[in-house]
């Protein structure tokens, strides 16, 4: 166990490298910046804690993706396996944990820490199911394959908004929106093979304005019915909630971006650090969009040209 | 029509192909033998624009990649995709109408199945229709024959004959000889990266006995002393 773990560090460390930084100022780096962005976020609003949650989750839900589970499983004998999938998400979701208690918000430090085991544990995506048919699959791809791999967890959220609506807890509703954003961020983290870019007959200004306008249509499908609801329980959030809104799809388009940016390579340090500032203060994203763009562009211009 | 002229790539300080020159014409089917390392999928990469590389690369047809079917040795599918959601993905990225899926399935693949727990062979299966039904120009096969069973072989095997009759271009890798021997009428030999040797169909006889010689010799008797 201790070896995966130290083999983690050093695909850490190489992955800092590639990206032209030394791994001491690269480690430097992200702890500053994951510091700078916590305080950053808890500053400006109060429903930092949420975010914050949503944000831990966000990182979470990955590591259960099913063939790298079952990478592990083969790896490792069960109780093994379980304490390895245990400490990937304590580590994960400790930096948050700290914050959290820092900012003294126990109960949802506690409940952070509670998720990240559950997830360890609840192998859920391995469950024999059939193909399970989706409202998205007249353009298959990233909505097909993110929501049969979150159906459980977009489940809960909107259990978790009808659970708001009960109790008349706004604050709770509007984190319900905003995990939903965050679970939709979460398709486009992983960049694919080439074969499925170069397939498209298009530029890549015209397919990255298809990947944009599917996952705008997708996600409104995704997040109406609870932007619905939380309006129609919650009109003295109107503004708040569409503000939300907004930035939620700014964020996607930023995310959508940011993949093609480093493509084909996963999204760089570099550019992480610059999503992570967006999602602290999100004003912006009316630059980080046009240079994530710009990127993009470059880099699908040897496939797409 | 595609023109390949003085196609060279590198990687490093390896040289994978070295000044390649081909004219593949419609209506004809070109077979690429070569031993594993030859080159022969980095050669259909760089045609694809999978790979930069230096030389040219003209079609009848342009951007040729937009007209271009691609089976790739081991297609890759995504873990929660079935298989008529991959067809319409490809079909969708060519801007195609996938009309009526179900009926055109000719190897009575199962379609609502997520497409990665298909068989090695249904996975070659699946890819080269989906290729199909974006009724490309120009394909690219390699290795289709592979772990693919006998019926879908033959089937493959008038696939590619009627591809042929219907003016594309089709060109075919295959460690099998017999499979390039049905469906080819050209078959280029690729060695160390290098066109070594084009020949024609009158020829494959002499080219398969030659190539049986090259390769087997004598390891048979070395390896049983007896």
């Amino acid at each position: 166990m201790k070896a995966y773990f130290l083999l983690h560090v050093t695909l850490l460390n190489r992955r800092i490298k590639d990206a032209g930084i030394d791994p001491r100022i690269g480690w430097l780096l992200l702890v500053s910046g994951f510091i700078l962005f916590s305080f950053l976020l808890f500053d400006r609003t109060r429903l930092a804690p949420f975010i914050y949650t949503a944000i831990a989750l966000g990182l979470l839900v990955p590591l259960t993706e099913k063939r790298r589970t079952d990478f592990l499983r083969t790896c490792f004998n069960d109780p093994v396996f379980r304490q390895v999938r245990m400490a990937e998400n304590g580590l994960v979701a400790l930096p948050f944990f700290i914050f959290l208690v820092f900012k003294q918000q126990y109960v949802i430090a506690l409940a952070l820490l509670a998720l990240a085991a559950i997830l360890a544990l609840f192998n859920f995506r391995s469950l024999p199911v059939p193909a399970m048919p989706t409202p998205f699959s007249k353009k298959p791809f990233e909505f097909t394959i993110g929501f049969r791999n979150a159906f459980y967890l977009l489940g809960g959220i909107y259990i978790l908004t009808a659970v708001a609506v009960s109790v008349n807890n706004p604050n709770l509703g509007i984190f319900s929106l905003l995990a939903l954003f965050a679970i939709i961020l979460g398709f486009y983290l992983k960049p694919e093979n080439e074969y499925y870019v170069w397939i498209y007959s298009l530029t890549p200004t015209e397919f990255l304005l298809e990947k944009i306008k599917t996952a705008w249509l997708f996600s409104a499908m995704i997040v109406a019915a609870d932007l619905v609801a939380l309006l129609i329980f919650f009109p003295e959030k109107t503004g708040l909630l569409i503000l939300f809104t907004i930035i939620g799809f700014a964020l996607l388009t930023s995310m959508i971006l940011a993949k093609y940016a480093d493509y084909p390579g996963e999204i760089g340090l570099l550019n992480g650090i610059i999503l992570a500032f967006c999602l602290a203060f999100p004003p912006l994203l009316l630059i980080a969009i046009p240079y994530f763009y710009n990127r993009a562009t470059g880099s699908l211009n040897r496939i797409l040209k | 029509m595609i023109q390949v002229t003085g196609l060279s790539k590198n990687y490093g300080d390896k040289q994978a192909l070295k000044n390649i020159n081909l004219r593949l014409e419609r209506g004809r089917v070109y077979g690429i033998a070569g031993e594993n390392g030859a080159g022969k999928t980095t050669l259909f990469r760089c045609i694809a624009g999978l790979e930069t590389c230096e030389g040219e690369i003209r079609a009848d047809k342009d951007p040729l990649k937009n007209h271009l079917g691609l089976l790739p040795t081991e297609p890759y599918f995504f873990s929660r995709i079935t298989g008529i959601e991959y067809i319409r993905l490809l079909c969708n990225a060519r801007q195609k109408q996938e009309a009526d899926i179900e009926s055109r399935n000719i190897f009575e693949l199962p379609l609502k199945r997520y497409a990665s727990t298909y068989s090695t062979g249904m996975k070659k299966k699946l890819a080269l229709m989906a290729i199909l039904l974006q009724d490309n120009d120009y394909f690219i096969l390699d290795e289709p024959f592979n772990g693919v069973d006998i019926q879908s072989n033959i089937v493959i095997t008038e696939l590619i004959l009627s591809l042929k009759q219907r003016n594309k271009i089709v060109v075919v890798s295959s460690h099998i000889f017999s499979t390039l021997h049905d469906t080819c009428d050209e078959i280029h030999l690729l060695h160390e990266g290098m066109i070594q040797r084009s020949v024609q169909k009158d020829g494959f006889g002499a080219l398969e006995a030659e190539m049986k010689e090259a390769s087997v010799g004598k390891k048979i008797d070395q390896l049983f002393k007896d």
